[in-house]
């Protein structure tokens, strides 16, 4: 192939051939970029709970009127028994949060009474003995709180549970060389034993900030007994979801009216949950997404309107070639070669340029490093990018017929 | 070397056909410089786009070098074109973009010829129309009568059987013009076969025969009236 005389040639048009590499190093850079926060996204919208999520709603319940935290004890304990009876519940169990809710209490966890920095952040997570079983979680070691571990709780109680649950990913960066059953650990409240690990739960909040600790988690024995009230967590029988939902909501109601469900959040499935809680990274993603497509486009145009402009300005020059013995397929070549050589240039300026844009966002953002292989599969999207691009107008330059050379000017 | 039997070719539209050439008929020796000649719009620079298959033609037959052309597919006619043709066009057809050097090399490369056969063939063809010290220069840096002894360069690097010149002093003053056909005549001292097409009688003259166009068609000059006719409209001795 020509590369040489097409360089030359290159040479005498630099305007344009530098635009052009400038746009695609460009494009290079936050497509790669954009591609990376995209992929994070994804990855990130795709961690798993550790729950049963297809079978699982939840109900954000409050009571009516002043209650104290006995009442609010035992009208608890109530709605989880009329919960326990509608049609198609597997079981019910209650907490002061869940995964993926955005909020709730996370506490740090040291590993001795006398220590100043907390050795991890954790969520704590309020459970009864059917916690276990209700969310579908996996006892990794260990054992379940038993009944009478389980004690209502008001906002002027301390939290210091005798006994507690973690989940393994707590475990081993608490006790990283052995076991953590039976040892002891200080949360806010002193100091609590290690009685179950289990396997995976992750944590009620999947902002950045939490994300240090996603699947550090303590299980505690403990009932919200405050008339603020509580969330339910209902496992329903395969494919009874729906049907479930609608019961539970009567039978609640007809039970006890005297309580507040807000209109929107009173009662989610754990789809609506995942949904809202990934709303901010699906949106992320979409806009990178239409960023990406639209400067594709924009550099894709670019490079047909400036190899169009080319073709036209060169029709007698192509003629010429044709004249000298240039076959359909060398014009078609040229340009195609014309073009990769552009491509390779602006894209390995657009490499260094995506690199050096991601340790700046990585600085400034907390972002992750951009793997090689983004900034690799850029360039080829980009070089291919191009020679679609360029296709039409080559075609057409290679058309254009000998003749053209004894054309007058 | 060159003939044409009962060759036509014929410009259709919807609503009118137009003989650019008709049964025209025209054989070159091997070693001939012939000069076509011919009023504007009597056909020779459509022969001379025909001779170099440039482009195709309606009816009749054409054999360049011994071999019919008429059914070659495009790469064919590009292969013929590239080893066989050396052109010489009045606007000399240099690429503006590539220097001396580059521009003789363009046939070169789409023969696929190896990088030192090539650049002894420039250099040898550069000599011989006096540039090889311009190799570096681009088009624009040189003459009008200069540009077209590289375009000659160009043409004979590639040792073509047949070279074929579209009024290759049709851009040039007298003096440069002069210094282009003498370079044409020495070349065909030395055996190429030239077919030059010009509107200038005087220039005509320099090739070894004439051949006549006229409305598409060879003609004899002594005998045929649309010939004394375009001379008395021109007001030309008959």
């Amino acid at each position: 192939m020509e590369i040489k005389p097409i360089l030359a040639a290159l040479r005498q048009h630099k305007a344009g051939t530098i635009l052009i590499a400038m746009q695609i190093a460009l494009t290079l850079a936050i497509v790669c970029n954009a591609l990376f926060i995209i992929q994070q996204r994804v990855a990130h919208l795709s961690e798993p709970t550790g729950i049963d999520e297809p079978n699982i709603f939840v109900i954000q319940n409050e009571w009516v009127g002043k209650v104290t935290s006995a009442e609010a004890d035992a009208k608890l304990r109530t709605d989880l028994d009329v919960l326990r009876r509608v049609p198609g519940v597997q079981d019910a169990t209650t907490s002061n949060s869940y995964p993926l809710r955005g909020g709730g209490w996370d506490d740090g966890v040291r590993l001795s009474a006398e220590q100043i920095e907390d050795t991890s952040d954790a969520t704590i997570y309020f459970a009864d003995e059917r916690f276990l079983d209700t969310l579908g979680l996996k006892l990794a070691a260990g054992r379940n709180f038993r009944a009478d571990e389980i004690q209502p709780m008001s906002t002027r109680d301390r939290l210091a549970p005798p006994v507690i649950m973690v989940t393994r990913a707590l475990a081993d960066k608490l006790f990283p060389n052995g076991s953590a059953l039976g040892k002891t650990v200080y949360l806010v409240g002193g100091p609590a034993t290690i009685v179950g690990v289990v396997d995976l739960l992750q944590a009620q909040s999947v902002a950045r900030w939490a994300s240090n600790f996603a699947y550090r988690s303590v299980i505690v024995p403990r009932r919200m007994a405050i008339a603020e009230g509580a969330f339910y967590i209902v496992r329903t029988q395969p494919g009874q979801l729906e049907p479930a939902m609608r019961a539970a909501r009567k039978a609640l109601f007809a039970d006890n009216p005297r309580r507040v469900w807000d209109e929107r959040e009173g009662i989610l499935s754990f789809a609506e949950v995942r949904s809202a809680a990934y709303e901010s990274d699906r949106g992320m993603a979409v806009l990178m997404g239409i960023i990406s497509l639209v400067l594709l486009a924009i550099t894709a145009a670019g490079i047909v309107g400036l190899t169009s402009f080319w073709v036209g300005q060169r029709r007698r020059q192509i003629g010429v070639r044709r004249a000298l013995g240039a076959t359909r397929g060398d014009i078609l070549g040229y340009f195609m070669t014309e073009n990769l050589l552009i491509s390779v240039g602006g894209a390995v300026a657009g490499a260094l340029l995506a690199i050096a844009m991601n340790l700046w966002l990585v600085t400034r953002f907390e972002m992750h490093r951009l793997s090689l292989l983004y900034v690799l599969a850029g360039v080829l999207l980009l070089l291919l990018l191009g020679q679609g691009a360029v296709l039409a107008p080559a075609i057409r330059a290679s058309k254009v017929s000998p003749v053209e050379a004894t054309r007058s000017v | 070397m060159l003939k044409m039997t009962h060759l036509s070719k014929v410009y259709r539209t919807e609503v009118v056909e137009t003989y650019a050439l008709r049964d025209f008929n025209i054989d070159v020796k091997e070693g001939e410089f012939v000069a076509v000649t011919g009023p504007s719009g009597s056909g020779k620079t459509t022969f001379l786009t025909i001779a170099g298959l440039l482009e195709t033609f309606t009816g009749g037959e054409y054999h360049l070098d011994g071999v019919e052309v008429s059914n070659l597919n495009d790469n064919a006619r590009s292969k013929i074109r590239n080893e066989k043709i050396g052109f010489i066009f009045q606007a000399f057809n240099l690429i503006p973009d590539l220097n001396v050097f580059d521009n003789v090399e363009v046939p070169l490369r789409y023969r696929g010829m190896k990088a030192p056969e090539r650049k002894q063939r420039i250099m040898d063809a550069l000599e011989r129309v006096g540039l090889a010290s311009r190799a570096k220069h681009y088009p624009a840096e040189l003459s009008g009568g200069q540009q077209q002894r590289v375009a000659i360069a160009r043409a004979l690097a590639g040792s073509p059987r047949l070279l074929l010149a579209d009024e290759p002093t049709g851009n040039l003053d007298t003096q440069m013009a002069r210094g282009v056909m003498e370079l044409l005549e020495e070349i065909h001292r030395e055996g190429a076969t030239i077919v030059m097409v010009t509107h200038d009688p005087e220039l005509a003259t320099r090739a070894q025969r004439n051949v006549h166009v006229i409305d598409g068609q060879v003609v004899d000059l002594a005998e045929d009236p649309r010939f004394h006719q375009h001379q008395s409209r021109a007001g030309a001795p008959a």
